[in-house]
């Protein structure tokens, strides 16, 4: 008779005992004899071996103690350097053609087939001119800085930089990849969540992902940018004022940086405490990089990835925004009451309703934080003459922007409280989804999404009670 | 099995069991004050529950003395069974210390079930060993013991291979783990004295009060044994450039960390070369199986190699 | 089984064989309905495994000079030589012994998933790493051939493997690739095919344990799969699985699905 299944089981579970402890390394030991001997067999080394070894050398000047990091510093500095100037150009082109000639025509055609006001309203002045902002916005800086991270990548260059800084990861408890997902955080925080796979160990991931909302992505540099040179600019000598709002900037952003490592140092000695920790970085050989198929890939893999998913969020958004703005109840519209709502809470926090509104309108896209604000601060302090009508994201110039703030009653800590609280707020949506599709935790995501929000008000509340003491 | 329902009460006997049995097992025997002190209670209480277990039939008293019947045994040797499963839970699939093992396996021991049990011996692949080296009783009660004994029993010149280290009490324990010590570790005893016992290893050479190496337990090798450690030393000592042949992984690796490292094809006899040290300090890239792996210093201390110099002939292994 | 058998290594392709031509691979991106064969696509991280893939199917799954990009497996569909394949490109693991989860979804799917042929991609530079995997995978299935990859790398550094002596002592077909530059992918699609059409039958090689007392052990179990289920084509490595105590086999044993699969897979 033929042995039964649970026989079979059963006698499987007694030879355990015989076959010991280490029978697993027994096996493992078995298959990599034989791999050795098999490839010893097939594998030849014609010619001489080359006197100079390409990789080694790379190796040797790329990890060395005296041009390691000056060598990485220069490569990322030239990188960002690329991304922000050369975005700008093609960033107001595009700009250009979506605002400036395409959406009068959509106007004058939809008054020409004679759409009702609020149609035409919801559908070009919300959703099409939210999308078309978010679009010249987002993808110059994207297209640019993708593929050149990119050619990084695939040439080889990235685990070294890894390899090169992580004795500092590991100190507060993270992994060196980390220092990968956070450069692509700079240039978006969805994509850096797609970048954390890179890290297979399941801890050091999960403090990756809900770390990486501080670093400050590009739909945040135009904010930090712009109040940086408008309030502290401002306060130094006109010749200083570059230099110093440049380096306002720079400082916030490593202050997430730090905050980055706080964060990562906290989570892994409290609540990651107990998860499977491993360290596993392999410095594969550099390999050539194939410029066009890198430039193709990575504008679809990643740069129309997030693209795609931000207009998918901003189309919605710019309809809530328009109809907020446009729906009345009594004297006042609807965004209007939720300003009045939050006004005391933004005090409190050294800001004011309009930014927290527009917070919460841009949930789906950071860029448009500070359209946001103008349009709310336009309708709310009924101006006239300024951009034209209710609902509409514009652009003015600086001059007239801060003059808008001035009548919104900001001072510099509303600035500076803006510049902190643009650092650590909670991630965009495309990101928070991103998030729980990698990490498919719901808990996780909520961490990510709510630690930074708290953390944002206690600093901006803290930040404005010491500036109203002093 | 008859359970106990109230949770204080089953954790109290459970504990009583726990300790009768280990008695059992040390030919000591277990007294009234024993099992208050280990379950601690009031000598007052320990009689009711002694008196309450044997009317369930796992006990049998015979005036002072008691002794556990074939039902209170087979209770006992569940209980056994789910702390070491969980210990090795913890040493494998959790990054908790190794000092914090028994103190979670003693919370985590009397609130399951038997199915809650068998699930989780399932999970980890029906270990048979605890990371401490203690058999886990199979679900039918039986398990093969470590058969060591006490490194003071031993003479001096003796060679042997612990198999064994108590976990309690928490103090004794973590000295020995702080020495570095580990289940599977050869040792060869160098003196033995009431003040010290004294034996080298890996080329360390340890030094222990009696009271700590009466906690290990070893089994003795024959007298021919080559031990498989003698000369080696840690990955960690090879400066860029220098290469050895690894020796072994050390065993307080385990879980996931030892079986990637074998996947990388670290394995006694593979040859490995440091090649770069990060500007930081840390981690080294190794060339491994014609691939270039960074390891972290800590990573590379559980793995022990023989140094391979350049006046090294090639043909001893 | 086959009765026209061929003898291995198989015929490295000549060019006046008629299938010998890329024109004859129509990529089919996601199109992939009605297919014939099931095609997987195993390999160690890094080894141009996704690129092997983006070169049959025309997708684009994001590749980089970065171990662990795949992570789910991605499918994609091509036809060849007038056969519609679908092809799964599964994630990257140094080993099948199941210790993570990359390492589960890749072994379960040559398990339960049924493939026709697997594709093992492995580094022609790092032979003796990749063989590692190569041989767990061929302990597995035993209709596989092997992608030679990154050969020019190997070439640079180097390094020359002799195919047909690697594909004699493997037993399946070993096909030289240099994907990142579309060289060999023709002679791959070939080898692929005639090793799912039944022209070449292979004899995979499985590894030889050294320890008398493990083969006793694993010779103990293996009968008693045996007896139990006959058709059983990997029984062995059934027995080193639960001799290592996979519950996950344990539980493909107790339900009959080893063995239920293979026989709906003739």
């Amino acid at each position: 008779m033929n042995p039964t299944v649970d026989d079979i089981l059963q006698t499987a579970q007694e030879l355990r005992w015989k076959v010991g402890n280490n029978f697993h390394e027994q096996l493992m030991e078995t298959i990599y004899t034989e791999a050795a001997q098999i490839a010893d067999r097939s594998v030849t080394y014609p010619g001489k071996k080359p006197r100079f070894d390409l990789d080694r050398t790379i190796d040797g000047i790329v990890t060395s103690r005296l041009w390691g990091f000056p060598l990485m510093i220069l490569l990322f500095t030239v990188v960002f350097w690329i991304t922000i100037s050369g975005a700008n150009v093609p960033s107001d082109w595009i700009a250009r053609l979506l605002i400036g000639i395409i959406y009068p025509m959509l106007k004058t055609g939809a008054a020409t087939i004679g759409l009702p006001w609020w149609l035409s309203g919801l559908l070009i002045d919300g959703m099409y001119l939210a999308t078309a902002w978010v679009v010249s916005v987002m993808l110059p800086p994207m297209a640019i800085f993708f593929p050149l991270f990119t050619l990084l990548e695939d040439f080889g260059y990235l685990p070294r930089v890894a390899f090169n800084l992580d004795n500092w990861f590991k100190k507060s408890g993270a992994h060196g990849k980390q220092a990968l997902t956070m450069m692509m955080g700079f240039g978006c925080n969805a994509a850096g969540m797609v970048a954390t796979r890179i890290i297979d160990s399941p801890r050091e991931r999960l403090i990756a992902m809900i770390t990486n909302n501080f670093a400050l992505c590009n739909g945040r540099w135009p904010t930090q940018i712009l109040i940086a040179t408008l309030f502290i600019g401002a306060m130094v000598p006109a010749q200083l004022a570059g230099l110093i709002s440049a380096l306002a900037v720079v400082g916030v952003a490593l202050l997430g940086v730090m905050l980055s490592f706080g964060v990562s140092w906290s989570l892994s000695k409290s609540v990651l405490k107990g998860e499977i920790s491993t360290f596993s970085l392999e410095l594969p050989p550099y390999r050539p990089p194939r410029i066009w198929q890198t430039i193709t890939t990575s504008m679809i893999d990643r740069t129309f990835f997030v693209l795609w998913r931000a207009v998918v969020f901003a189309m919605p958004a710019g309809a809530i925004i328009w109809l907020g703005a446009n729906i009345h109840v009594g004297n006042l519209s609807l965004v209007e009451y939720l300003i009045n709502f939050l006004n005391p809470l933004g005090w409190l926090i050294g800001l004011n309703g309009i930014i927290l509104v527009a917070y919460i309108v841009a949930i789906p896209a950071n860029e448009i934080v500070i359209p946001t604000i103008l349009m709310l601060t336009v309708l709310t302090s009924n101006l006239s003459g300024v951009g034209d009508g209710a609902g509409i994201m514009f652009q003015t110039d600086q001059v007239e922007t801060m003059a808008l703030f001035k009548t919104g009653g900001w001072t510099l800590l509303t600035g500076l409280n803006l510049m902190l609280f643009s650092l650590m707020h909670n991630p965009c949506s495309t990101t928070i989804y991103t998030m729980y599709r990698e990490s498919g935790s719901l808990k996780w995501t909520l961490v990510a999404t709510l630690l930074p929000l708290c953390m944002g008000f206690v600093v901006t509340f803290v930040v404005a009670q010491l500036w109203r003491l002093f | 099995m008859n359970k106990l329902t109230d949770t204080t009460e089953r954790i109290f006997s459970e504990d009583a069991l726990k300790h009768i049995y280990e008695c059992e097992q040390e030919h000591r025997r277990p007294t009234m004050q024993s099992v208050a002190g280990s379950v601690q209670i009031t000598l007052g209480k320990t009689a009711d529950l002694l008196t309450k277990m044997a009317s369930r039939n796992l006990l049998q008293m015979k005036g002072e003395e008691f002794q556990l019947t074939d039902e209170g045994r087979d209770y006992a040797l569940q209980i056994v069974r789910a702390h070491r499963l969980w210990e090795r839970y913890l040493a494998d699939e959790t990054g908790f210390a190794e000092t914090e093992w028994h103190e979670l396996a003693d919370r985590h021991e009397h609130s399951m079930s038997p199915t809650e049990i068998e699930a989780l011996a399932a999970k980890l692949g029906h270990p048979t060993h605890d990371p401490h080296g203690d058999p886990i009783p199979t679900a039918k009660g039986e398990f093969v013991p470590h058969g060591g004994q006490p490194l003071t029993v031993m003479s001096v010149g003796d060679m042997a291979r612990i198999v064994h280290l108590e976990d309690e009490p928490e103090t004794v324990y973590a000295q020995i783990v702080a020495e570095g010590l580990y289940v599977g570790l050869e040792v060869r005893l160098t003196e033995i004295s009431p003040e010290r016992i004294r034996f080298r290893s890996n080329g360390n050479e340890y030094t222990l009060a009696p009271v700590f190496a009466l906690n290990i337990s070893a089994v003795p090798l024959p007298k021919n044994h080559v031990m498989a450690s003698s000369d080696c030393e840690r990955l960690t000592c090879l400066e860029p450039g220098q290469s050895g042949k690894v020796v072994n992984i050390s065993p307080t690796c385990r879980g996931p960390e030892r079986r990637r490292f074998m996947d990388l094809g670290i394995l006694p006899g593979t040859l490995i070369t440091a090649e770069m040290r990060s500007p930081s300090g840390d981690p080294t890239a190794y060339r491994i199986r014609g691939a270039l792996i960074a390891l972290r210093h800590e990573q590379g201390n559980l793995i022990n190699v023989k140094r391979k110099g350049k006046n090294d002939n090639d043909n001893q292994q | 089984m086959t009765t026209n058998s061929k003898s291995i290594p198989p015929n490295l392709l000549c060019e006046s064989c008629p299938a010998h031509h890329a024109a004859n691979l129509l990529k089919l991106g996601v199109n992939m309905e009605n297919w014939d064969y099931a095609i997987a696509l195993a390999g160690n991280p890094n080894t141009g495994k996704s690129t092997v893939f983006n070169a049959l199917t025309g997708l684009r799954q994001h590749t980089g000079n970065w171990p662990g990009k795949t992570v789910s497996r991605a499918e994609g569909g091509f036809s060849y030589a007038n056969h519609r394949y679908k092809i799964v490109d599964l994630p990257g693991t140094y080993s099948l012994l199941a210790t993570s989860l990359d390492e589960e979804v890749a072994r379960d799917f040559l398990l339960f998933g049924r493939p026709d042929v697997t594709i093992v991609v492995v580094d022609a530079s790092r032979l003796e790493r990749n063989l590692n995997l190569a041989l767990q995978v061929l302990e597995i299935t035993d209709r596989a051939v092997v992608c030679l990859n990154l050969i020019d790398e190997a070439k640079r550094h180097n390094i020359q493997v002799d195919e047909r002596r690697l594909a004699r002592d493997l037993g399946v077909p070993v096909v030289p690739t240099s994907a990142r530059y579309g060289r060999g992918l023709a002679e791959l699609l070939q080898a692929v095919d005639e090793v799912a059409t039944g022209q070449t039958v292979c004899k995979p090689h499985r590894f030889q344990t050294e320890s008398p007392m493990l083969k006793q052990t694993i010779g103990q179990l293996v009968t008693k799969l045996k007896a139990t289920f006959p058709t059983l084509p990997n029984a062995r490595w059934v027995a080193l699985r639960l001799l290592d105590g996979d519950e996950r086999i344990a539980e493909a044993v107790r339900k009959g699905e080893l063995e239920e699969l293979y026989e709906s897979n003739r």
